[in-house]
């Protein structure tokens, strides 16, 4: 396949592999977080891990905007969902996050109007056509997906759709990096940018990372070879002994983002003063809400939420995943109480989460090296 | 555009390059393949202008860069 089968392929991946290999301190370990959920995912589908030396450790971060979601947030869609008139829309996998009585999908299958979209777009489609009806978007994700529910927004505004709302969960990726870098528990040395992020925000919000922590941060790609080729460019940095953004992914980040996106984003969107975040607790204005000039379009203040918070199962450790403290497997409910057909966790839930990816694909050579 | 068990384009943070093959009057909106076949259509108001046999990276409906 064009543009995708370069990036994968064997050979390129194995020189890499041995280009790694060279570049790292055998007397070293050498802790390296993916922050996007999306890496974690390709990272388990294509077994970069095991082309990886023992001495180099991948953590899974916080990006998986599915994972990051608190129960709280997950009744007020309930509640939003069972009100008269009401279709709730929402992306597929937000449908089976469980809240503190139930998921979205079981909502549904109690009767509430709840509807999967693929785009903010769809939402405002069954708007449209459906003008006797309240149409609310729960909208989730990180800087990647906020300008798509942005530009929904304008044009609700200009075409005077008045039945359509939107309940916003958009966060943002710098608070919860520089809460883990504070972090005590964890003493990570370098890491893989979020790719995706980084092309509307651009390369420039990560470098705090290497001016304030000393830490080195490659923006990188999603496919294999992508992220082999960004390991090896935080090693040589490591060895080098420089703390840099560097940016792997060239051919769709540019280093300034996407200014029109930045744009939109400012005029529909806020920061929200706090912001629950599952596993990490609140952070200060690390999520996005409706500006005063979209105040019409805010479900939160169009319905009434509970607006509650809600501890996590105490068997759940999506906390530790998400910070990277534990790895999926160590949680005491790992493939037998929590499992992607009866999640617990919400890292079990979305693909990109890092229990999902790792029961999907890492679980056998797991077992493997066991034997 | 796919949504498979194992991967859903639209709920992570994962982008997927796809070609513009319709632009509709105003050109805000594309219609627009990906290398599997798979059709969809796209806003591109952040882009634009853009033109037929563009390559774009999409996330959830909308293009968030160009792509080379």
């Amino acid at each position: 396949m064009r543009f995708v089968d370069e990036y994968r392929d064997a050979a390129l991946g194995r020189a890499l592999a041995g280009e790694i290999l060279a570049a790292v301190d055998p007397a070293r370990h050498y802790k390296v977080m993916e922050v996007c959920g999306g890496h974690t995912h390709s990272i388990y589908k294509y077994g970069v891990d095991d082309l990886l030396p023992d001495n180099v450790e991948l953590v899974h971060g916080p990006g998986c905007p599915v994972c990051v979601i608190p129960m709280g947030r997950v009744d007020d869609g309930i509640a939003v969902a069972g009100e008269a008139k009401v279709i709730l829309t929402c992306f597929g996998d937000m449908l089976r996050v469980p809240g503190s009585r139930q998921t979205l999908l079981e909502a549904k299958a109690e009767g509430a109007d709840v509807r999967m979209v693929y785009s903010p777009l769809d939402a405002l489609r069954i708007a449209r056509e459906n003008p006797d009806r309240e149409v609310v978007f729960f909208a989730i994700g990180f800087e990647t997906t906020a300008p798509s529910t942005a530009l929904t927004l304008k044009r609700a505004k200009r075409e005077r759709i008045p039945n359509f709302s939107c309940i916003c969960n958009h966060v943002t990726i710098v608070p919860p990096l520089r809460a883990l870098l504070e972090s005590p528990d964890l003493r990570l040395d370098g890491f893989l940018g979020p790719g995706h992020v980084c092309t509307v925000v651009g390369a420039r919000p990560l470098r705090f990372i290497p001016a304030d922590y000393g830490r080195p941060v490659v923006v990188s790609g999603f496919e294999p070879l992508d992220i082999l080729q960004s390991i090896l460019m935080i090693l040589r940095q490591l060895g080098d002994g420089r703390a840099e953004v560097e940016n792997q992914y060239r051919r769709v980040v540019p280093d300034e983002g996407n200014l029109r996106a930045l744009e939109v984003m400012a005029e529909v969107f806020e920061l929200r003063p706090h912001f629950e975040w599952r596993g990490l607790g609140f952070i200060s204005q690390s999520a996005l809400r409706l500006s005063e000039a979209y105040a019409d379009f805010d479900a939160e203040r169009r319905f009434s939420t509970p607006g509650v918070r809600v501890a996590d199962p105490k068997a759940c450790q999506c906390g530790e995943v998400l910070k990277g403290v534990i790895k999926p497997w160590e949680c005491k409910v790992f493939g037998t109480g929590c499992t992607p057909e009866h999640a617990i966790g919400t890292c079990m839930v979305s693909p990109e989460g890092a229990c999902a990816a790792y029961y999907n694909f890492g679980r056998y050579a797991r077992h493997k090296e066991a034997v | 555009m796919s949504c498979e068990p194992e991967h859903c384009i639209t709920c992570g943070d994962i982008a997927v390059e796809m070609t513009v093959v319709e632009l509709d009057v105003d050109g805000a909106l594309a219609l627009c393949v990906d290398d599997a076949g798979g059709r969809q259509t796209v806003d591109v108001a952040l882009l634009a202008p853009v033109a037929l046999a563009d390559r774009l990276l999409v996330h959830a409906g909308t293009a968030i860069a160009g792509a080379r």
